[in-house]
């Protein structure tokens, strides 16, 4: 049982190393532009305590254009609006208590819930080994940035991965052919919203998922009950 | 940018985190088959956002894309990895 537990946790650090590699390409790009803007010790605790390169990013533009602690903290919570929908979408593979959900929560990017959603019955430590590797990998590279570090060769390709990461996180978790389309469709409506009004380009592909998941099949009720009760199936 | 600023930049994002995953109750069964139906979607809308985000015009990003969907079929993050690494460096070396 050990040897299968050990096999099991290295296939998902396998499966994470190339968001590890792009996430720690941009964790040097994030260490070198913030480190100069916020200093060391913010632009590192940062990295830990906020783990979003998207809210970092954010933040340091808003600092360098003298924003208002209103308007930072407005941008941050309408970029973290689309963890609800990734929370909501994992939150049914998490078959643990509340408050290790809660702990958990903190590894929520998007990388690690298409893993762990891709990962079905085993999402709640595929989301504890992809979020330490990637919070590794982000924390490293931050640090190596702020210390001076630079990768220009490998930025192009880091700056690859991600689409393809998305890619491959959609085919795997498109199990059918119709699931499949829905993935076709939902990336066209991305870009078309993204085209039409690009202020909502961080939500656009939230709402294009939300717009072609909602009409589907909906779950069978259970047959009647003693007295003619129905109930829908519990999960 | 003060300290106390970032630390309540993090709540909020830690907040938005676990609001569905830990505090709000599971999702019922009508929700939860829409949900089901979400990953693939939001996934392929996020690589487009991925690909704007880089420079849609970089024949890298484009061809790295590309080569990952070739091989999607195979619903594999390694083959999938593999494609967009092939498809990058061709595109990279010919243009």
């Amino acid at each position: 049982m050990a040897v299968v537990e050990v096999r099991a946790v290295r296939g998902m650090i396998l499966a994470v190393l190339p968001a590890a590699f792009g996430i720690a390409v941009f964790g040097v790009v994030y260490g070198a532009l913030a480190g100069t803007r916020l200093g060391g010790p913010m632009t590192i605790a940062a990295s830990l305590l906020v783990f979003s390169g998207t809210v970092q990013f954010s933040l340091v533009g808003l600092a360098d254009a003298g924003a208002s602690a209103g308007a930072v903290l407005a941008t941050v919570a309408a970029l973290n609006a689309r963890n609800l929908v990734l929370g909501a979408v994992l939150r049914p593979y998490l078959h643990v208590g509340r408050g290790r959900r809660a702990l958990l929560a903190y590894f929520l990017v998007d990388e690690t819930v298409g893993l762990s959603v891709a990962a079905r019955r085993d999402a709640g430590r595929t989301l504890l080994v992809s979020g330490l590797v990637c919070g590794t990998a982000w924390l490293g590279g931050t640090v190596v940035g702020v210390a001076g570090g630079r990768l220009p060769a490998l930025q192009p390709l880091a700056e690859a991965i991600f689409p393809v990461l998305f890619v491959a996180l959609a085919a795997i978790t498109s199990e059918t052919l119709g699931n499949a389309g829905r993935a076709a469709v939902g990336a066209a409506l991305t870009g078309l919203l993204i085209t039409a009004v690009p202020g909502l380009a961080g939500l656009a592909p939230v709402i294009a998922a939300i717009v072609v998941a909602v009409p589907g099949r909906q779950p069978a009720a259970q047959p009647p009950r003693d007295g003619g009760e129905r109930t829908e199936v519990e999960r | 940018m003060s300290p106390w600023l970032l630390l309540a930049a993090a709540a909020l994002t830690y907040a938005s985190r676990a609001l569905a995953v830990a505090v709000l109750p599971a999702p019922p069964p009508r929700l939860h088959a829409t949900l089901d139906r979400m990953p693939g979607p939001l996934f392929a809308g996020l690589a487009v956002l991925a690909i704007i985000d880089a420079g849609s015009t970089t024949p890298g990003v484009l061809g790295a894309t590309v080569g990952a969907l070739l091989l999607a079929s195979l619903r594999s993050m390694l083959a999938s990895v593999l494609g967009g690494i092939a498809g990058f460096a061709v595109t990279t070396l010919l243009l």
